[in-house]
């Protein structure tokens, strides 16, 4: 009994070590860059966009009157967004381990700088812009989107 | 009379409304190393390619081609994109370390850049930081992939004890996926094998 018991109780540590490195995988961007307001509209909920504050896939990321934002991607993607300005991430995957790539990228609205990174490098056809009326495909590196 | 008058403007109203939808410009611009890349525009009515700096396309309609591009003043764009290119962040910082031969010691030269590792990460803060083992394409995958991670988490032990927020640091192995050098399945490549410090 005590050695089973024992047992258990090592599985459970390594289950717990193990996944403190995977649990960080979630978050696949982090805001570097905030002037004015600007917020993250994710599952209902509007968090403030700070400086720190990670960005998920399926977030919105949103900008008001003066407000501009800039994102760093896992892949070494740079977005920035001007001022009245809406962009939704409709999915992002970097796992070159695993040969999962993808960036798609809603613009509803504003302005947009997209500083391509490893993403366009390793897999170009799985990052797409969307703008209303076209998809814009991206084989680097620097590319300036406005929707009006 | 007034009925004839609303019905014709209600009419003139949706004709300008339907003729109002949203307009999207595209511009390829250099990146700030001065490569130029490549992008295409597509729609179902057709599609552009821009190769050149400073082009620009626009797309009016899902049932009109983006328009042929054209060229476009740099003042233009840096007037028209300002406040997104005023917060364009800094690019993220790469370190590269290298082992000793099946070892997770590190390399005299890369035990030396540990230290400013650490003093850029803290300037950074807050960031993210992702440790990454990566392995050449020589020999067992599952041994290198599982080496390239041991290799990854002692650099970060490394990393905490001079003083880096352990919650900063994310670790994970590309495995041989992202080559810094491109070389044919198993081949040994000795600046592939390394762990990448990446910080944002």
């Amino acid at each position: 009994m005590k050695f089973i018991r024992f047992n258990l109780i090592v599985m459970v540590l390594l289950l717990i070590v193990s996944t403190s490195e995977a649990a960080d995988d979630a978050f696949v961007g982090i805001v570097k860059h905030v002037e004015g307001s600007a917020v993250i509209q994710r599952k209902g909920k509007t968090l403030v966009a700070a400086l720190g504050t990670l960005v998920l896939p399926t977030d919105t990321i949103r900008t008001e009157d003066q407000g501009t934002v800039g994102v760093v991607f896992s892949d070494d993607t740079r977005l920035s967004l001007g001022p009245r300005t809406e962009v939704l991430i409709e999915d992002y995957r970097f796992a070159p381990k695993e040969s999962r790539f993808s960036f798609i990228l809603r613009i509803v609205r504003g302005t947009v700088s997209f500083l391509s990174g490893q993403i366009t490098k390793l897999a170009p056809e799985s990052v797409e812009l969307i703008v209303p009326d076209a998809t814009i495909g991206v084989r680097g590196t620097h590319v300036l989107i406005k929707v009006d | 009379m007034h009925k004839w008058m609303i019905f014709t403007g209600g009419l003139a109203l949706v004709a300008m409304i339907s003729a109002c939808g949203p307009k999207s410009t595209v511009v390829l611009v250099p990146d700030p190393d001065g490569y130029v890349g490549k992008i295409s525009v597509s729609n179902e009515a057709g599609s552009v390619d821009i190769d050149h700096a400073h082009q620009r396309t626009v797309v009016r309609g899902g049932k009109t081609a983006p328009t042929e591009p054209r060229s476009i003043d740099p003042n233009e764009v840096e007037g028209l994109f300002k406040g997104a290119l005023a917060s364009q962040p800094p690019p993220p910082v790469h370190f590269i370390f290298y082992f000793q031969s099946d070892s997770v010691t590190l390399n005299p030269e890369s035990e030396r850049q540990l230290p400013e590792t650490a003093a850029l990460i803290q300037r950074r803060i807050p960031t993210t930081v992702s440790v990454i083992g990566h392995s050449d394409t020589l020999g067992n995958k599952d041994y290198n992939l599982e080496l390239s991670l041991r290799r990854a988490r002692s650099v970060r032990r490394q990393l905490v004890e001079l003083g880096v927020p352990e919650s900063s640091i994310e670790v994970s192995s590309h495995g041989e996926e992202n080559p810094l050098v491109k070389t044919a399945d198993n081949v040994a490549n000795v600046k592939n094998r390394r762990v990448e410090v990446v910080v944002r």
